[in-house]
């Protein structure tokens, strides 16, 4: 087979269809308070839970809508080897997650607030991208150290990966309404309308219990009136 | 605060006849990210413990019976766009039964075709060093996708694969299947980018059939070294 770089385009995406296994989800964290049943250890930070409901243009629920949840621990560090920030890991948070909506649409996901941190090293992702070199892995390859340090600022948000059936796969980001640095992320900026910025900020709302964690509630819009932006990350 | 200028990215196709695709697919073209907060989007999550007969379709558990149908292999490589083999990754896979049935809830009120008691239609496996991955599973059968218009969904395996900051699901299509060409869901992939969705018939593996599929990502932020 032809090797050469841009001799075999990208594998085109496609729907999940309707019949997603439900055993895949059981395999994922779905809560992210907790590392597994009974286990002490907790992850750091603020208990909070992000209340979701996806409508489609007929302003109908989604069930069965997929969402693989992706963010930084409460002090704003990926589990990424592209973040090297200087914030600590947390032994006990991956901050992956994968959850499926109800019949209703609705999805509760558990987890802990991130932190605010600077987007991860691009200088770092193009220096180190390697010539392609045929059927071989280019392993122990050290990676450029951090180009230059204080890059932009990122609000604490949570990124979001969306599969259903009838969609190719989604993503975007979701953002806290009490939070001050929204105000100058970069990302909820680039888009210009606050109202189309809006749907994109999940609004705290009373939990039923004081002492219980705090509650941030979105509607996710997939098409037609209010919907929401999605990105483009095709870079 | 000044507002950035918006450059805005791919507008999301509709699948023609699908009602959910028409309801669901964003309208608007997808929001370009200022180029200085460009990061991964794809998790890194840790690989998962996949027990090694997980990547066997054909039966429920080792020794148990094995599931009607024609047994097909499939195999090849996982990529990055800039052909790198991507490592220990998990792949997810799931197909219909030899008769266009899945084993789920939401296809017991729709689908006529009967459940085959050894046959679920879900897998799991990580790819080796070298981004390779094999999978044995139950040719899928045909099925209907919408009465009132007659779309059949030609036989097809569903492909996640998930890790080293690289996310793609994908469906994998049979060569010569005469109901490829009438599907909706095929039809919207462009046409030169078709056979990159189709498996490629390759040497058989004992009976077996086996067809070759690679993937290629998109993406550059794969690394094979955690540095934790």
């Amino acid at each position: 087979m032809d090797d050469r770089p841009g001799s075999r385009p990208i594998t085109p995406e496609a729907t999940i269809g309707p019949f997603y296994p439900g055993i895949f989800l059981t395999h994922t964290p779905q809560d992210l308070w907790t590392v597994a049943p009974l286990v002490a250890h907790h992850p750091e930070g603020q208990p909070v839970v992000l209340a979701l409901r996806f409508i489609d243009a007929l302003k109908q629920p989604v069930p069965s809508l997929v969402v693989e949840f992706w963010q930084a621990n409460a002090s704003g560090r990926y589990r990424h080897p592209r973040d090297r920030s200087a914030a600590p890991l947390d032994p006990q948070f991956d901050g992956f997650a994968r959850l499926r909506t109800a019949d209703d649409g609705t999805m509760r996901f558990c987890t802990i607030r991130p932190g605010a941190h600077p987007v991860m090293e691009r200088e770092a992702l193009r220096l180190a991208r390697p010539e392609p070199v045929e059927g071989r892995a280019r392993s122990g390859q050290a990676l450029p150290e951090r180009v230059g340090e204080g890059g932009v600022l990122r609000a604490p948000h949570l990124r979001l990966t969306i599969f259903a059936s009838g969609i190719d796969r989604l993503v975007t980001q979701i953002f806290f309404d009490d939070e001050p640095l929204n105000a100058s992320d970069p990302v909820l900026n680039s888009i210009p309308e606050a109202s189309v910025r809006d749907r994109l900020i999940a609004v705290r709302r009373r939990a039923a219990d004081a002492r219980g964690p705090v509650e941030y509630a979105l509607d996710v819009v997939l098409r037609g009136e209010g919907e929401t932006p999605f990105f483009d990350d095709w870079y | 605060m000044e507002l950035a200028r918006v450059d805005t990215g791919r507008v999301l196709p509709v699948v023609v006849n699908d009602r959910e695709s028409e309801a669901r697919t964003p309208s608007r073209p997808l929001y370009r990210i200022p180029e200085e907060a460009r990061d991964p989007f794809a998790p890194v999550p840790p690989p998962p413990l996949v027990r090694a007969d997980e990547h066997d379709l054909t039966r429920i558990a080792p020794g148990r019976p094995r599931a009607q149908g024609e047994a097909v292999l499939i195999a090849g490589r996982v990529l990055d766009e800039d052909l790198r083999p991507v490592r220990q990754t998990l792949i997810e896979v799931w197909n219909a039964n030899a008769l266009g049935r899945y084993s789920h809830a939401i296809d017991a009120g729709r689908n006529d075709a009967p459940l085959d008691p050894h046959f679920y239609g879900f897998g799991r496996l990580v790819t080796d060093n070298d981004g390779r991955y094999a999978v044995r599973t139950i040719k899928p059968g045909a099925y209907i996708a919408r009465r009132d218009i007659g779309w059949w969904r030609p036989p097809h395996v569903h492909f996640s694969v998930v890790g080293s900051g690289v996310r793609l699901v994908t469906q994998m299509y049979f060569p010569g299947e005469p109901l490829n060409d009438k599907d909706f869901i095929f039809l919207i992939v462009p046409e030169a980018d078709r056979p990159r969705v189709i498996g490629r018939p390759t040497a058989s593996s004992g009976r077996d059939r086996a067809f070759e599929f690679d993937i290629v990502m998109r993406g550059r932020f794969q690394t094979p070294v955690d540095p934790d």
